[in-house]
């Protein structure tokens, strides 16, 4: 090649016009350079105003629902700045049962869910990763089919109740069980391990169940931990499949009773009239109990986030960079 | 419409038609709930007489005779929780000894299952039977609905809004695929069999027919009224603005009220009953020629809707109102930030009680209805039970006899053992007493109570003086009977319509566009060109249908 090629494009040939902006090394891209001080404030103010907008309404959620009723009938809605800790709302929402046989069932399904979400997706994933397996062609193609196609409510709703899990956790757990864009970013990261690691395994007289668990995994261990994360926060997170399939109040996962909560004492908008309606409830949760249920639905996840934030980058970028 | 003749139905056209009507529903799940009703469908309207000809006998069943006797739709009332309750069922309803299942609306915290609460194993241990019912949220009955209806897959008992039928295209077929056609349990006198049954007012019932025969029970609405402007008399009073009594007088206690440094403003949502002050009317009038003249082409509407905007325009409105469709206008109202709003008869005896608590003096009221240009208000509201139940069709005579009888028991009016467990629970465990005996909810009751069987029978409508709502029952009654003489006539009354699909698809973004125009985000001039865009959209085609309907019933 004759012309050099510099990550910052192809540098002209002869002498360069001076340059506006203040660089050490013109041959350097901006981004290599130390950052001026009305950048850094820029981008200091920047990311502080995004901070503070994640972080106000949770502060506002949690203050709330720490306050006293006085309090909030004072400012009229959501409480800003705290005046004192009243733990009733906790106290009254874990009394009561229902809460905490939510949190239970959510619990329950959430690590049941994404240990098979994660067993299946990995073998599927890896299944698809090897060119060499039967009809993986075929058979991606029907996995990337369901992005473009949905099955629809009704036909769902027929094969759940079909295969007699309705009403069963179950029924929350195996239709979503596999997400494609989660098998497709783990088969990413599989077709970029070297084969021939694969290779030298195969010799030494290891299986294809053998590769996958002492080669595949754990060089893997960043993808699947934020896959492991998405589905997790999924199956938490997952609320209308419990509305089609689950009658029965006692396995409400905590999204539904968090609904049920937030929404309690609202008259259903009916165009042109409002119901005079004995369905709504005469007595309404406080808004403080309706914000310590969110709080109790949110606080998993923040939990959770700071043990795989570390692999999080990485994971991520698996299969939307490449080389 | 020539009524089908049930049983006929169940061929395998009306199954696929059915699962059309869930095919709508694939488009997923947060779009189903406006928009259910299929494309294409031209509405259907049973005629009155073919309706009156299924109804059961009516037969009052007043257990306890009502210190302020109720007219028409209004509900009676009772001023004295009596002393002594008498049993209204005396054979226990379930005898089979089988679970019975039955799917219901809420819109609350979701209750304990039955292992878990005491209410529903007392009201189980009553009727002879264990009722299984799954409270679903009401704000997504929809959704459940239809996947529930397209797959064929419904519960004993099935109560549904009146709402959500409306939304739903040939619902008609739904029903005598789906559902026990009850006519001949409880035609003319056969409802004597269910004595609480044949208590419900007769002009509910008479919703309750699909295609010429009986398909459910109503529970009949005890609020005949669709809207009420509530204001906070206690804070009006302490300020000395005075209770408005002209539209004129509104405007400027609007212009005295509004504070917005100290956060008070003076409305909340008040369009539908400005609308009502000016003579408008809910949605037809019909034209001096016999034809029907839609509320948007009125110059009252015009007129209210020119009033609403400068309510806004001038900064009257609480910004909540002002930004976004679910502003939490209750807590707004109970907190004093907002004077005025509107909202169903529903909302006032809970938050008095409430409020009444936290808020010493707190004193809501409906303000009273009054003309503009020296005409009369009109009153928006009708008789359209509240709910229907629905029986799962093809169990048998005894099952659905039985399932009958437990809907007769939920009916049980007051003054029965029935009534008070069903609407109170246990004493000692749900309910205290006042010292005028009138049970008083405990944090228990709160937790178990979801309406689990209140909505599957009905109940005659009545309001009852409670001990923390001293007054509520008085006034709600004199209210009603002060305004009733000007409640508009209800033009389709006794007609079952079921209406053409592009109709119900057009109001919600009309609704949306006459939104804007009252925030000031499109000048009032607009209303003509939307009024246009309604008509021909879909607006035409539903003046016919309900023309026709009107001739066809000889009206």
């Amino acid at each position: 090649m004759s012309t050099q090629i510099s990550p910052a494009g192809p540098v002209p040939a002869g002498p360069h016009p001076t340059p506006r902006l203040r660089r050490r090394n013109p041959q350097r891209p901006a981004w290599e350079e130390p950052p001026s001080f009305l950048g850094q404030l820029g981008k200091g103010t920047a990311l502080t105003l995004l901070v503070l907008a994640v972080l106000f309404p949770m502060w506002s959620v949690v203050v709330t629902s720490l306050a006293s009723r006085e309090t909030i009938n004072d400012t009229g809605g959501m409480v800003v700045v705290p005046r004192e800790i009243d733990l009733s709302a906790y106290f009254s929402i874990f009394s009561g049962g229902t809460i905490t046989q939510a949190v239970w069932i959510s619990t329950l399904v959430t690590v049941a869910g994404t240990t098979v979400s994660l067993a299946l997706t990995v073998l599927a994933a890896y299944g698809l990763s090897r060119p060499g397996s039967v009809a993986h062609r075929g058979l991606l193609f029907l996995f990337l089919g369901t992005f473009l196609i949905f099955p629809g409510l009704v036909p769902s709703y027929l094969v759940v109740t079909g295969l007699g899990l309705k009403d069963s956790l179950w029924s929350l757990i195996l239709p979503s069980a596999i997400s494609v864009f989660n098998l497709v970013v783990i088969r990413a990261f599989f077709m970029n391990v070297p084969g021939e690691l694969l290779d030298s395994a195969r010799i030494d007289g290891a299986g294809e169940f053998r590769i996958l668990w002492t080669i595949m995994l754990p060089l893997s261990r960043a993808v699947i931990a934020v896959v492991g994360l998405f589905y997790a926060v999924g199956y938490w997170n997952a609320y209308f499949n419990s509305v089609l399939f689950i009658d029965d109040n006692s396995k409400f996962p905590i999204q539904r009773v968090l609904q049920s909560y937030i929404l309690a004492g609202q008259s259903p908008n009916v165009s042109g009239s409002s119901i005079s309606l004995p369905g709504v409830t005469a007595y309404p949760p406080t808004l403080a109990v309706k914000m310590a249920v969110v709080v109790v639905t949110v606080l998993p996840a923040v939990i959770a986030y700071p043990f795989v934030q570390r692999h999080f980058t990485k994971g991520v970028i698996t299969g939307a960079v490449k080389g | 419409m020539t009524p089908s003749q049930p049983g006929a139905s169940t061929d395998r056209r009306t199954v696929l038609r059915l699962i059309g009507l869930g095919a709508a529903a694939t488009m997923g799940g947060s779009t189903l709930a406006g928009c259910s009703k299929e494309v294409g469908s031209q509405g259907s309207a049973t005629q009155a007489d073919a309706i009156k000809a299924v109804l059961p006998t009516y037969k009052a069943a007043d257990l306890l005779p009502p210190d302020i006797p109720g007219e028409g739709p209004i509900p009676s009332g009772y001023l004295k929780y009596p002393t002594e309750l008498v049993d209204a069922v005396t054979e226990q309803p379930g005898r089979s000894g089988q679970q019975v299942r039955a799917i219901s609306p809420w819109w609350g915290p979701t209750p304990p299952a039955n292992d878990r609460n005491e209410y529903m194993q007392a009201i189980n241990a009553k009727l002879g039977v264990e009722m299984v019912v799954s409270v679903q949220d009401g704000n997504t009955y929809a959704d459940k609905l239809n996947a529930m209806l397209g797959a064929r897959d419904v519960p004993d008992l099935l109560c549904v809004p009146n709402w959500e039928v409306d939304k739903i295209a040939r619902f008609s077929d739904a029903t005598k695929a789906l559902f026990e056609d009850l006519t001949d349990y409880l035609q003319g006198d056969k409802a004597a069999a269910y004595p609480y049954l044949a208590a419900l007012p007769t002009g509910s019932w008479e919703y309750c027919v699909w295609g010429g025969r009986l398909y459910a029970a109503p529970f009949p609405t005890d609020g005949p009224f669709a809207w009420t402007l509530f204001h906070r008399k206690d804070l009006i009073d302490k300020a000395g603005y005075g209770t408005p009594t002209t539209i004129e007088e509104l405007y400027e206690f609007g212009k005295k009220a509004t504070n917005a440094n100290q956060g008070v403003w003076a409305f909340g949502t008040v369009f539908d009953m400005v609308q009502q002050f000016y003579g408008c009317n809910q949605t037809w009038r019909k034209k001096a020629d016999g034809g029907l003249e839609h509320k948007y082409e009125t110059a009252e509407f015009t007129a209210a809707l020119e009033f609403t905007a400068r309510l806004f325009a001038e900064g009257m409105v609480h910004p909540d109102t002002v930004a976004s469709k679910g502003a939490d206008e209750k807590q707004l109202f109970s907190a004093g930030k907002i004077l005025m709003y509107q909202d169903g008869m529903g909302a006032w005896q809970g938050m008095q009680g409430e409020q009444a608590k936290v808020t010493p003096g707190f004193n809501m009221q409906p303000l009273p209805f009054f003309g503009v240009n020296g005409k009369d208000a009109i009153v928006w509201g009708s008789e359209k039970p509240v709910f229907y139940t629905f029986v799962k069709k093809d169990l048998g005579k005894e099952r659905v006899e039985e399932l009958l009888r437990v809907m007769n028991w939920c009916a049980a009016p007051f003054g029965s053992r029935e009534f008070e467990l069903r609407e109170y629970g246990v004493e000692g465990k749900h309910f205290t007493r006042a010292a005028d005996h009138s049970p008083i909810p405990t944090d228990q009751f709160r937790k178990e109570f979801a309406g689990q069987v209140n909505s599957l029978g009905g109940r005659p409508p009545i309001k009852i003086r409670s001990g923390d709502t001293p007054n509520y029952a008085q006034e709600y009654i004199d209210f009603h009977k002060k305004f009733i003489g000007l409640r508009e006539p209800e033009l389709f009354a006794g007609i079952k319509l079921e209406l053409p699909a592009n109709w119900s698809k057009v109001l919600q973004p009309t609704d949306d566009k006459i939104r804007d125009i009252l925030r000031g985000r499109r000048p009032l001039t607009d209303m003509d060109q939307v009024t246009k865009e309604f008509l021909s959209t879909g607006g035409e085609e539903g003046r016919a249908f309900h023309e026709k309907a009107l001739s066809d019933n000889g009206r």
